[in-house]
């Protein structure tokens, strides 16, 4: 068990070392001076030449790349060409915006999946209506259904506000950066439901699509091992119909819906990026937008890096708790 | 004084069962009683209703069949029928303890031992004292054990502890030793007598073997299409059957005086579709079609600083004559199969070598014909598969002729061409398996294990098709089987194999009649026959029973 993780903590690191050399090899194939870019176009030949060098790039190809990695041990990020100031610190408070809403969303779709799992195994009388709901939710684009969603909650009937993170500014009042959680730390009540109004629909609209994908798989699980041999034993044993269903068939049937949430949070972090831009969160989507339009190199491989731990330290997890819902997966 | 209350009793049991318009009439009018401390054996072929009755005294009928369920089961005195779902739960709950087939899909594979006890007993000392109870040797460390890390025979007695736990007045047994080796058999019938004295419950014992069902039933009922054709106590019902369905089941039953030099007579009357022969006519042999020699086959597996090996097969060597049949026997893990895979060419030995003779490759049937058969594939489409590989260029009206043939050579109709696997009888899938493996005559059959999940008739009619084919188109034959009857029957010679290497090899009818090895003849002795219980069937010690790999 041990070794297994150590296993997948090593490729994970491994996993990381070659994103960081795709990146550098990316920016110095994107023919972009960073010299240049930071003295300006009406800067003289020899002004550049000492920036040039001042910046470390006179040296050879490996040894630079070799600052780049011991700078990103450090947190640095290299400057952005686009706000001169590091990107890491750009990225320090559109991070947290991010996150908080990837897992509202996370959450949402694991809650909607797993309802409309249950009702249509236990063949509720609703669970018709839940599917098509569902199904129509997702075969939307998700920008659509923001699009659409805004126009209706705001436009029309004035529900939900039409954008951004919170009504109280954009300093969180508590240390996670988080606005529900740092709301609630603080005794902000106020500040919590607040977060949370602007949280719904962004959350809501990119949760549908991954939400029926989990269902779907966690249907397939269920509905084989609520007929299964094991199923069976349980009920001559006189076990609950409910107990049977949460020991038996769910517990069974959380390898591939654990899969399935993977390759899900994954694709939400891409969806994010759109969805930030339709509604104003000033998160990891948005900086990533400015970045591209001013051909920021440095902030957009910030941002990819950074999604990119993010990716692989969620499939590590995945693996992680796969092992821990089947032991048997590491034991012979 | 009244009669004391029967544990079970059942009047007029009418089952039906429902797939979507079709309804099924599974038990049809069905009356019984079991006494308390009686084992009261189920017999009957698939399809006979027999699991059904038995789930039906469980309130145990699958929900997506929708069965309708009349007549009256009173376990206990209590009714079952017509009552609430959480009613019959209760009652299973304190009362009843349920067996099945496979111990190893019955337990939930991905929780240990101890905690899936744990669902019917709290009590850690309780779960210990009733693993000891089942013959489990070392409790207290297959607690941590997960299912798949247990022998076959270990499983099963986990099965049955977890039946005890609440300490049940009846046990509904379904087939409980159908997937085990004969010597495990023989243990867990032992086993499940052993419990019905110290605790004085009652078993319905349901299975297909007349031969098990003699060794452990006190009455039997024998039934067919849904339907009690006889029933009464054991020593009666095999010794003098009335009824024409009971002594056919008795004569199509292989045991080790069944006749070898005439095809099998079967239950059913296999048919004059499958042209036998009164006798079998002698067997031409030639030069050797398969020879293995000095063949070792190790499996490693674990990081490389603790590696740990497996020797499946360990230095074996067979020749195998151009028209012999040759018999592999032994019990699970014995490497029978593994030594198939390497003569099919499926795998490479470790050392030794492995040589065919013949331009036409190995072709294999296995246990499971339903599931050998491609699903959506017509029977059609899956036989001229294996024409257009194996004769390049072969024109359509040939490829269409060669199937007619060959589909009335194993005894099927021309027409069974047009249709799929799935809406087949698993004798006709068996068939169709055969057909798809000699449609190009290769120069040795490979089959593993073909009638083991067939009903007593179907193998024997197996059996007779594969010695007719044999005969007809010169194969070789290397069967492998846990079966010493069906393997005295098919071969000419029969290997004996133990620990990965053949302990026996000789003529079927001398290994059986005379074996010269110790192993060998516990095999025989296991072999339940029809004859009624003999006092000493285990030969292994329960506490040699080690777990899986």
């Amino acid at each position: 068990m041990i070794m297994f993780i150590i296993r997948r903590i090593a490729s994970m690191l491994g996993v990381l070392f070659a994103l960081t050399v795709a990146l550098f090899g990316l920016q110095e194939l994107s023919g972009v001076d960073p010299a240049r870019a930071y003295v300006g176009a009406n800067a003289s030949a020899e002004a550049l030449e000492r920036t040039r060098v001042q910046l470390g790039l006179d040296q050879p190809a490996i040894v630079r790349y070799f600052d780049y990695l011991g700078g990103l041990l450090h947190g640095d990020l290299q400057n952005s060409l686009r706000t001169r100031t590091p990107v890491a610190e750009g990225l320090s408070t559109a991070f947290p915006a991010t996150v908080e809403l990837a897992l509202w969303s996370l959450g949402l779709a694991l809650v909607l999946g797993s309802i409309f799992a249950v009702l249509t195994v236990t063949r509720w009388k609703g669970a018709g209506i839940v599917r098509v709901v569902l199904l129509s939710g997702a075969s939307a684009p998700t920008f659509l259904l923001t699009m659409l969603g805004l126009l209706f909650f705001y436009g029309q009937l004035g529900l939900l506000p039409s954008g951004g993170r919170s009504s109280f500014g954009s300093t969180s009042p508590g240390p996670t950066g988080l606005f529900v959680l740092d709301g609630l730390l603080a005794g902000r009540v106020d500040v919590a439901t607040d977060a949370i109004w602007h949280l719904i629909l962004p959350a809501a609209c990119v949760a549908i699509s991954p939400a029926v994908a989990i269902g779907r798989v966690l249907v397939d699980g269920l509905r084989i091992n609520l007929v299964s041999d094991h199923a069976r034993t349980a009920r001559s044993a006189g076990m609950p119909e409910g107990l049977v269903m949460l020991r038996h068939a769910v517990r069974n049937s959380l390898g591939a819906t654990l899969s399935m949430i993977g390759i899900q949070a994954g694709l939400l972090l891409g969806g994010l990026v759109v969805v930030e831009k339709i509604v104003s969160w000033p998160g990891v989507g948005s900086y990533l937008d400015k970045s591209v339009q001013a051909s920021d190199f440095p902030g957009i491989a910030g941002v990819a890096l950074l999604l990119g731990v993010v990716y692989v330290v969620l499939n590590t997890l995945v693996d992680l708790l796969q092992v821990a819902a089947d032991r048997r997966l590491v034991l012979s | 004084m009244s009669a004391p209350v029967p544990v079970v009793d059942v009047d007029d049991l009418r089952v039906t069962l429902r797939r979507g318009a079709t309804e099924v009439e599974a038990v049809r009018g069905v009356s019984l009683q079991v006494g308390r401390g009686e084992i009261l054996g189920i017999v009957g072929e698939s399809g006979s209703g027999k699991s059904v009755l038995g789930l039906s005294l469980m309130a145990l009928l699958p929900a997506s069949a929708r069965p309708i369920v009349t007549g009256r089961i009173r376990v206990l005195g209590t009714d079952m029928v017509g009552t609430s779902a959480n009613d019959d739960r209760l009652l299973r709950k304190k009362h009843i303890g349920a067996v099945f087939q496979d111990p190893m899909t019955s337990l939930d594979p991905t929780m240990t031992i101890g905690k899936q006890l744990g669902e019917v007993t709290s009590d850690k000392r309780e779960i210990v004292k009733l693993l000891a109870d089942v013959g489990i040797a070392d409790p207290e460390t297959r607690l941590e054990a997960f299912p798949h890390q247990l022998s076959g025979g270990l499983r099963q007695r986990v099965m049955i502890a977890l039946s005890l736990a609440r300490n049940p007045s009846l046990i509904i047994a379904d087939e409980p030793t159908t997937a085990l080796d004969v010597t495990v058999q023989a243990q867990i019938l032992d086993l499940l007598l052993e419990l019905r004295e110290t605790r004085g419950c009652s078993v319905v014992f349901v299975t297909h073997d007349l031969g098990v069902a003699a060794q452990i039933c006190d009455r039997i009922a024998v039934m067919y299409q849904g339907r009690i054709v006889e029933s009464g106590d054991v020593e009666a019902v095999l010794g003098q059957p009335q009824h024409d369905y009971t002594k056919g089941l008795l004569a199509s039953k292989i045991d080790l005086d069944t006749p070898r030099d005439r095809p099998v007579s079967s239950a059913h009357g296999a048919g004059s579709a499958d042209h036998l022969p009164e006798v079998w006519p002698p067997v031409v042999m030639g030069t050797p079609a398969v020879s293995v020699v000095d063949v070792h086959r190790t499996f490693s597996s674990g990081p490389i600083w603790k590696r740990r090996h497996l020797e499946a097969v360990r230095g074996v060597s067979l020749e195998i004559a151009q028209g012999e049949s040759v018999a592999l026997v032994g019990e699970s893990g014995c490497g029978k199969s593994t030594l198939l895979r390497l003569v099919a060419g499926l795998d490479s030995p470790t050392s030794g070598s492995v040589t065919v003779a013949g331009d036409v490759g190995p072709q294999m049937i296995f246990q499971d014909a339903g599931s050998s058969l491609t699903p959506w594939l017509t029977v059609g489409e899956l036989l001229g598969e294996r024409l257009r590989a194996a004769v390049p260029g072969i024109t359509r009206p040939q490829i269409d002729r060669q199937i007619a043939e060959t589909l009335e050579r194993v005894g099927l109709s021309p027409e069974v061409a047009r249709v799929r696997g799935a809406s087949l009888s698993g004798g006709q899938r068996q068939r169709v398996a055969i057909g798809r493996a000699v449609i190009v005559p290769p120069t040795v059959l490979l089959c593993d294990e073909p009638t083991s999940a067939l009903d007593v008739s179907l193998a024997a009619t197996v059996l007779n098709l594969l010695g007719r084919l044999r005969r007809e188109l010169g194969m070789s034959v290397l069967f492998v089987t846990h079966d010493l009857a069906a393997a005295r029957l098919i071969a000419d010679r029969v290997a004996v194999m133990n620990g990965g290497r053949i302990v026996e090899i000789g003529d079927a009818e001398a290994v059986c009649a005379d074996p010269q090895n110790d192993y060998t003849r516990a095999l025989l002795s296991a072999i339940p026959g029809t004859e009624l219980r003999r006092p000493t069937r285990s030969l292994t010690d329960t506490h040699n029973e080690e777990g899986g790999a």
